[in-house]
């Protein structure tokens, strides 16, 4: 009778401890869960946002973590496939009781996630999809975009374009939502700036073409000023190739959005066409100021590479992650949303909003052309101009209204 | 030559040698599937994933050899027998022992190698893209029809092409083991019945055909940037080849990448927004009227 209770008081203590337990650990850390693509072309970008965001939450824990709590983050590879990001997401909030998501490269995926949080109502920071619908007519107050959208970039390389002589446009680029939406704003806003730009024409291929030969030939044969080439991930280097192997590089100047960056030029080194323009939002070597200096380092020494736009985002929104509990006082969703709303923080290139109406980041956007440096191996932006949010941004009233 | 472009503009022309070069890589990387399909009864679905690796192969080549034009003949040299020699251990040590199973049993089997050799090329290789240089030789281009530019680079794979054609037609007809080879395809059992080790002939035929996979990944390096899932993109358009073409018929393939390559470029002439169906459309024709392929098959 003495064993029987020993053991079964035992059982229940046991089982106390087990359920107890978990409770308590749940509450001593700030879990973050990260959805994105892990396999395939798209990895080399989100690899850059999860070890940006690793750097910063490496280096806010060891201070201590926020409001005396460490941040725990969990990654889930969708495959680049919405239903399964979706999946994914669900059960990090669901099973893992996650207090924000973070992600992805797909903007499917993105909608379908922003539709799941809305009614959660969890804080959501998209780090690298590029569709404006997320922030504007999809957009709710529980997401927080981190990065650029194709409205925005189409804005203000038209805001570039415009001041330049070109006349006749031949259009081009990887069909599907991102190219079509890039080259629309793009189009739409140059019209405006400047409306006796006419289109010579227009070609689609699809996305991932290998062979762009004789799609050049084809636009080579029209004979048009400039050619804006929405091309997004390997696209991008597959048709600087193309276009320095047939001379179109040197024949007619292009526009891609990201032609300038690291992710694109690093891997040709010394073969990238010169003269290439582009927009972008993140250089390791502009502006070579101290604190990018010390970010790029950092970096470098954690990761055994240079930082891109993917890292600066990721590591940015650990750092707004930390500011904004630690504003609001305490790990609640809602109070953490109000002290986002307008928070400036000092980023490795300078002071950055996320601005209070729509949740956006307000990123640098630089405008330049490929050229070569005897410092680098692999070619870098040059004559680089820098265009102010408030001229690639759209207005809060534009925001709200598409939200309607 | 000005008689001709009044009849066919310089612009088609220069697009019909655009898609012989872009011919080539598919012919190289479908003979090859059609091979192992045709001899070994197997559909290689690991047929990408050693396309990938010889161009990712090619990448490291030229990248320790200093990248010029003698590092891209080292490549050429290199980076297939590399492809051959995983191809090899992949048959001895697994194939060898499953060629009685059912052949939907050895395509998943390859399908599996498909999946281990793409995360193996992420784990060696890493994720950020890589690009293989167009050879110092090849760089340039010749203004070959009414100035409009062809690139050096398409011209000699305009060249390779038709030499591994001609290659593989003297393999498989002028020498022994190619002649067993085509009497394995027919009827397997009475070649083993006459005293030939058709399990021999089967490796030989197995790393030939992976050889040639990755033959054509290092001669399409140069013209892409080398990533992660290049191994789906080219899976597909060889199958279609091969189907086309008539399963193991090697000319079959020529014929099948001629098609598929002719209709990529001319159709983006035709109709540039949507020019990206016709080498599918092509596909659909040929099997409405010819469902077994246009020429005869091995099965």
């Amino acid at each position: 009778m003495m064993r029987k209770t020993a053991l079964l008081s035992l059982m229940v203590f046991f089982v106390g401890l087990f359920t107890v337990c978990p409770l308590a650990h749940a509450q001593s850390t700030i879990k973050v869960g990260i959805v994105d693509t892990y396999t395939g072309p798209a990895t080399t970008f989100t690899m850059d946002v999860l070890d940006g965001f690793k750097l910063a939450v490496n280096d806010i824990n060891a201070k201590g973590g926020v409001l005396g709590k460490k941040i725990e983050y969990m990654t889930r590879d969708e495959k680049f496939k919405p239903d399964i990001g979706l999946a994914m997401a669900k059960e990090l909030v669901l099973k893992e009781n996650v207090d924000i998501l973070m992600g992805t490269i797909n903007s499917a995926t993105t909608l379908a996630i922003s539709d799941f949080v809305k009614k959660e109502k969890l804080p959501f920071f998209v780090t690298f999809a590029k569709s404006e619908k997320i922030i504007g007519e999809k957009g709710h107050q529980y997401i927080f975009n981190m990065n650029e959208n194709t409205a925005m970039v189409g804005k203000a390389a038209a805001v570039a374009l415009a001041k330049k002589p070109y006349v006749k446009y031949w259009i081009a680029g990887d069909d599907y939502e991102y190219g079509h939406a890039i080259a629309d704003s793009l189009w739409n806003h140059l019209k405006k700036f400047k409306p006796q730009v006419q289109k010579a024409g227009e070609s689609w291929w699809k996305v991932g073409e290998a062979d762009f030969t004789p799609y050049i030939t084809q636009i080579l044969a029209a004979k048009p000023d400039f050619i804006i080439v929405a091309t997004g991930g390997a696209g991008m280097v597959n048709f600087q190739k193309a276009a320095k192997a047939t001379g179109l590089s040197q024949i007619i100047p292009f526009y891609q959005h990201t032609a300038i960056e690291l992710s694109v030029l690093k891997p040709q080194g010394q073969n990238a066409p010169e003269g290439v323009f582009g927009t972008a939002n993140y250089f390791f070597y502009y502006p070579d100021t101290p604190s990018n200096r010390a970010f790029v380092d950092e970096f470098k020494k954690a990761y055994n590479r240079e930082p891109r736009i993917g890292a600066l985002s990721g590591y940015m929104t650990a750092r707004f992650i930390a500011e904004g509990y630690k504003k609001a006082g305490k790990i609640d969703k809602e109070a953490l949303i109000k002290a986002l709303e307008g928070m400036s923080l000092d980023t490795p290139v300078g002071p950055m909003a996320i601005r209070g109406c729509d949740h956006q980041l307000e990123l640098p956007m630089y405008f330049g052309v490929t050229a070569k440096n005897p410092k680098y191996d692999f070619l870098v932006a040059g004559d680089v101009q820098v265009i102010q949010a408030k001229d690639y941004m759209p207005t809060c009233d534009e925001v709200i209204q598409s939200r309607k | 030559m000005n008689a001709v472009y009044s009849i066919i503009p310089a612009g088609v022309l220069s697009q019909v040698f655009v898609g012989l070069s872009r011919t080539t890589i598919l012919f190289i990387v479908a003979s090859g599937l059609t091979l192992i399909l045709g001899v070994l009864r197997i559909p290689n679905v690991a047929h990408g994933s050693l396309y990938m690796i010889g161009a990712f192969t090619a990448f490291t080549v030229t990248q320790l050899s200093g990248g010029g034009t003698a590092g891209f003949w080292t490549a050429i040299v290199v980076a297939p027998l590399v492809v051959a020699f995983i191809s090899l251990i992949a048959e001895r040590g697994m194939f060898q022992f499953l060629y009685e199973r059912e052949h939907l049993m050895l395509l998943l089997l390859t399908f599996a190698f498909s999946l281990v050799f793409g995360d193996l090329v992420k784990l060696v290789w890493g994720t950020e893209y890589k690009s293989v240089p167009v050879p110092p030789f090849f760089q340039g281009f010749v203004p070959l029809f009414g100035g409009l530019p062809f690139p050096l680079y398409n011209l000699f794979l305009l060249i390779a092409g038709p030499v591994v054609a001609i290659l593989l037609y003297l393999l498989t007809n002028k020498t022994k083991m190619g002649k067993i080879a085509r009497a394995a395809a027919v009827d397997r059992e009475m070649v083993g019945a006459v005293g030939i080790n058709v399990s021999r002939v089967f490796a030989v035929v197995f790393v030939i055909g992976c050889y040639l996979a990755g033959l054509g990944g290092v001669l399409v390096a140069p013209t892409v940037s080398v990533t992660l899932g290049m191994d789906h993109t080219l899976i597909i358009e060889a199958f279609l080849i091969v189907i086309m073409g008539g399963l193991g018929n090697i000319w079959g393939a020529l014929l099948g990448a001629l098609i598929f390559g002719l209709t990529q470029s001319l159709g983006i002439l035709v109709w540039p927004k949507f020019g990206i169906i016709f080498p599918y459309l092509a596909v659909v024709v040929v099997l409405l009227f010819r469902p077994t392929g246009l020429l005869k098959s091995t099965w």
